[in-house]
């Protein structure tokens, strides 16, 4: 082994502080100040920042970015600390600087993307691009103490407001990111946010919001929901992001299901995408389409709890084995349990077997929803806004959703749940401590494929058709990795995995060939890099590094602190 | 004799299963690792075989080719292992099993989709978003065999003679060689082959490379065989090969053979089934179903006889 001589000595990071500082200020200044300068040679580059004086948006962030980094800077020398309360301002100034220069480099590299070579990259953009470098000067920075923002308390009525503003803010960010056209500006925002959300981390503010998230629970899932429930009014009767918000529901739905299974019960399932095939299939057979095989064609209300119940069973029959395999076996099992679901899907034709589904041709033409007499194909007007046939099918699912994770809250804090993570854990010591373990697993493959089949079964009308072909094996990859990249067993990750991994192929169109390479890239360096998911319960953050005593060491003092370990199931 | 012609079929298919299986066998015996990017790695020697005829000037189909197509063709294979290995699977040897599963398939799907994206922007070769037909060398293809009422297809019996061969080659590299018996060493106590003064990490790479030689032979077999290659094809061939490995036996080299064989023959049956569920079309089904069987009431396989709990 060769030993490293330690280049950074305390002495001389004492020595580079207030050089590393001046650095700093000088490069947010600059940065700021460029946003007033042209960045790109064209007007059709991102969105349109060739005008002196007039930033555009894209433009405007970076400014953010840059008064942040000097800003948090001059904030961590003015700025004493008082009583117990720290705040993190050389970590978020770290975090900004990094931040800055990320979202410059994506700029440069759209710009150069989307109008062909660097040239077209002006020299505001370079001197931009200088300024993000205050990177460098913010390293030199000596870190300070770890924020204790999550102490702090204020008024009641002023935290709930928060919760408010928070949310709100949410739903502007979603709106307007959603409204980006170009690829590159949507990426870029969506950098922004990153930056944004990380600062706000190092400074601690995180932990103050998700301490005020505690007190006020309830407030807080109210107020996603009228958030989410006002989202379709915000995009004046346009259906087009609707659409992709219904797939996004209708996918995390999915992966939600799927969380129980492998977040909670901890077995993996490589075949999942056939629970909400068979879903699909069951609402697609029994619907009024002239395609459709069956004779009867019960209420929409009946055919989501026949289609539950079916692929229920299917789930115990996909199940039944763990009583004897676990670990990779049971992977490859429901692999090939997934594999013979689509094989037989695409026999049920008619020729290789009894025709109930047309084979590859699937079940085609099947009709809008009508619940109560409201007709989900028509668009409606309400508030003066219209709605279209999405925005209809968005509520339902806002609703499935909102089931879904209700389901997957309650069962986590129940008995059962326990009963999972005792199973995840050591599966031998929970069944000596008296856990039925081949009970509850066979529970975890019914309930996750109970879910599964209900989202199916809304899926099949909203998609009008159904075939084979949309239940591959990549598909199961997916969901499972919405649920790995999002942060096993958690509500809040999966919720933003499956936004992530639905979202950005819709918006990254002009990159569309290679969006399955960068995906497998992702998965890869993620397990690498962060096993855990971008948003893990702190239970299973532990269990990826076992041998991380300093982590277990501060969740530990954490714990002491709330008296619970954080998002064991809800955010 | 249908069920004949069906045996014949049958045993060329599992030869070719078998010569992939031995790479998850082997790997799996070792590190306990599902490597199901193995398919691809089969994929991509036959892309390394086809990129040899390419290079190799004028149209000539002639036999002395073959061997320079299996050579190029195993160097690829053998150089994307090992890279595979180090670069995705080693920084994960410690990690929680999961980890590294769902590794191999983001490299399942990466090695996928590099072939498809990049092989045809190589000067002269053909674009690989579509199927490629796959050179038909002389003796190895061609007109088919009859023995009376049976028809045997030269690359079926080119797939049974090389599988022979690398069986041969492989005990006798398992069993009489340093290397081979410090694999085995290996694979039953990693540990102490460490105390013994064994390279593991040396003996892992040899493992891969091992795996990737074979189904470097099997990707050659399969484009002479098939007669046309594409980037997808590792997907279903490496989960047949796979089922294989576990029917055998995981772990066990002569179990992957065997087990191979079995499959290719159980495949061969069921298009003999009559009535609804037979047919080819449902052959797939009763692989799967025959692995799903064979996991649940025999997860030691066939030929095994180790019951390590894999949790």
């Amino acid at each position: 082994m060769i030993r490293i001589p330690r280049v950074i000595t305390p002495e001389r990071q004492q020595r580079s502080d207030p050089t590393g500082r001046w650095v700093g200020i000088a490069g947010g200044v600059v940065l700021a100040g460029s946003a007033f300068l042209p960045w790109a040679y064209s007007f059709a580059a991102l969105d349109g920042m060739t005008l002196v004086g007039y930033p555009s948006p894209l433009q405007y962030f970076g400014m953010v970015l840059g008064l942040l980094v000097a800003g948090l800077i001059i904030c961590s020398r003015v700025i004493k600390p008082r009583g117990k309360i720290r705040v993190g301002w050389v970590r978020g100034a770290k975090a900004a600087s990094t931040g800055a220069l990320v979202y410059m480099a994506i700029i440069i590299l759209s710009i150069a993307v989307e109008l062909g070579g660097l040239i077209n990259v002006v020299y505001g953009g370079w001197i931009a691009l200088v300024g993000a470098l205050a990177f460098v000067g913010t390293r030199l920075m000596i870190m300070d103490q770890p924020p204790t923002l999550a102490r702090a308390q204020i008024r009641p009525t002023l935290e709930i407001l928060l919760v408010a503003v928070v949310m709100g803010a949410a739903l502007f960010a979603t709106a307007f990111a959603l409204n980006i056209d170009d690829g590159g500006a949507f990426v870029s925002f969506v950098a922004f946010l990153g930056a944004f959300i990380a600062v706000l981390f190092r400074l601690g503010v995180m932990g103050f919001l998700s301490g005020v998230s505690e007190r006020h629970r309830k407030v807080l899932i109210l107020a996603a929901f009228v958030v989410a429930f006002l989202f379709p009014f915000t995009q004046g009767g346009s259906d087009a992001n609707m659409s992709i918000a219904t797939q996004v529901i209708i996918f995390a739905a999915a992966a939600m299901g799927l969380n129980i299974t492998v977040g909670l019960a901890g077995l993996l399932d490589l075949g999942y995408i056939a629970f909400l095939g068979a879903g699909a299939f069951t609402a697609a057979v029994l619907s009024r389409s002239a395609f459709a095989t069956a004779d009867i064609h019960p209420p929409f209300i009946v055919v989501v709890l026949i289609a539950g119940a079916m692929t229920a069973t299917l789930g115990l029959i996909i199940g039944s084995p763990t009583l004897r395999v676990s670990g990779d076996y049971l992977a490859i099992v429901t692999l090939a349990f997934g594999e013979i679901f689509r094989i037989t899907m695409i026999n049920l034709d008619g020729e290789a077997g009894p025709n109930i589904t047309h084979g590859s041709n699937g079940i085609p033409a099947i009709p809008d929803l009508v619940l109560f007499g409201f007709d989900f194909g028509k668009p409606h007007v309400l508030l003066g806004i219209p709605l279209g046939r999405f925005s209809n099918y968005y509520f339902l699912l806002l609703v499935l959703i909102a089931f879904v994770i209700l389901v997957f809250v309650r069962l986590n804090d129940s008995r059962i749940g326990r009963g999972w993570v005792a199973i995840r854990e050591d599966e031998k010591a929970a069944e000596a401590m008296g856990v039925n373990v081949f009970g509850l697993k066979l529970f975890a493959f019914a309930s996750g494929a109970f879910l599964a089949g209900v989202a199916g079964a809304v899926k099949a009308h909203q998609d009008i058709s159904v075939t084979p072909d949309q239940f591959i094996f990549l598909e199961s990859a997916f969901l499972l990795a919405a649920v790995v990249l999002g942060g096993m067993g958690t509500v809040l990750g999966v919720l933003v995995g499956a936004t992530l991994l639905k979202l950005l192929p819709e918006k990254l169109r002009f990159v569309s060939d290679f969006r399955l390479m960068i995906f497998a890239l992702l998965l890869i360096i993620m397990m690498r890099f962060r096993p855990e998911g971008m948003i893990p319960s702190q239970r299973r953050q532990l269990e990826f590094h076992e041998e991380d005593e300093e982590l277990a060491e501060r969740i530990d003092e954490e714990v002491e602190e709330t008296g619970a370990l954080k998002g064991a199931g809800v955010l | 004799m249908e069920i004949l012609q069906q045996l014949i079929n049958g045993l060329s298919l599992g030869a070719l299963y078998a010569l992939i299986a031995v790479g998850y066998t082997v790997v799996y015996g070792i590190i306990q690792l599902i490597n199901f990017a193995h398919g691809e790695i089969f994929m991509i020697g036959a892309f390394g075989a086809l990129s040899a005829w390419i290079l190799i000037p004028g149209e000539s189909l002639g036999i002395w080719q073959l061997p320079v197509m299996l050579v190029v063709g195993m160097i690829v294979a053998i150089g994307t292992s090992l890279l595979t290995e180090r670069f995705a699977y080693r920084p994960l040897r410690n990690a929680p099993r999961l980890a590294p599963l769902i590794t191999a398939i983001g490299v399942s799907v990466f090695l996928q989709e590099f072939v498809r994206l990049f092989y045809g922007r190589i000067p002269g070769f053909p674009d690989a978003k579509r199927a490629i037909p796959f050179p038909q060398i002389d003796y190895v293809t061609g007109s088919a065999i009859q023995l009376g009422p049976i028809t045997i297809q030269r690359a079926a019996l080119f797939t049974v003679i090389a599988l022979v061969i690398c069986w041969i080659f492989l005990y006798v590299f398992v069993n009489r060689t340093r290397l081979g018996r410090a694999m085995q060493a290996t694979s039953q106590d990693p540990d102490t082959a460490r105390l013994m003064g064994i390279n593991v990490d040396r003996i892992i790479m040899v493992a891969f490379a091992l795996g990737a030689a074979l189904a470097a032979v099997a990707g050659l077999a399969w484009g002479l065989r098939y007669t046309n290659i594409d980037f997808r094809m590792g997907f279903i061939a490496g989960l047949k090969a796979f089922t294989a490995a576990v029917l055998g036996g995981i772990g066990n080299i002569n179990g992957a053979v065997v087990g191979g064989l079995v499959l290719g023959l159980v495949e061969g049956m069921a298009t003999l089934i009559p009535g609804t569920f037979g047919g080819s079309a449902w052959k797939d089904v009763w692989a799967f179903v025959l692995l799903i069987l064979v996991l649940v009431f025999r997860p030691q396989g066939l030929l095994g006889s180790r019951v390590v709990d894999r949790a």
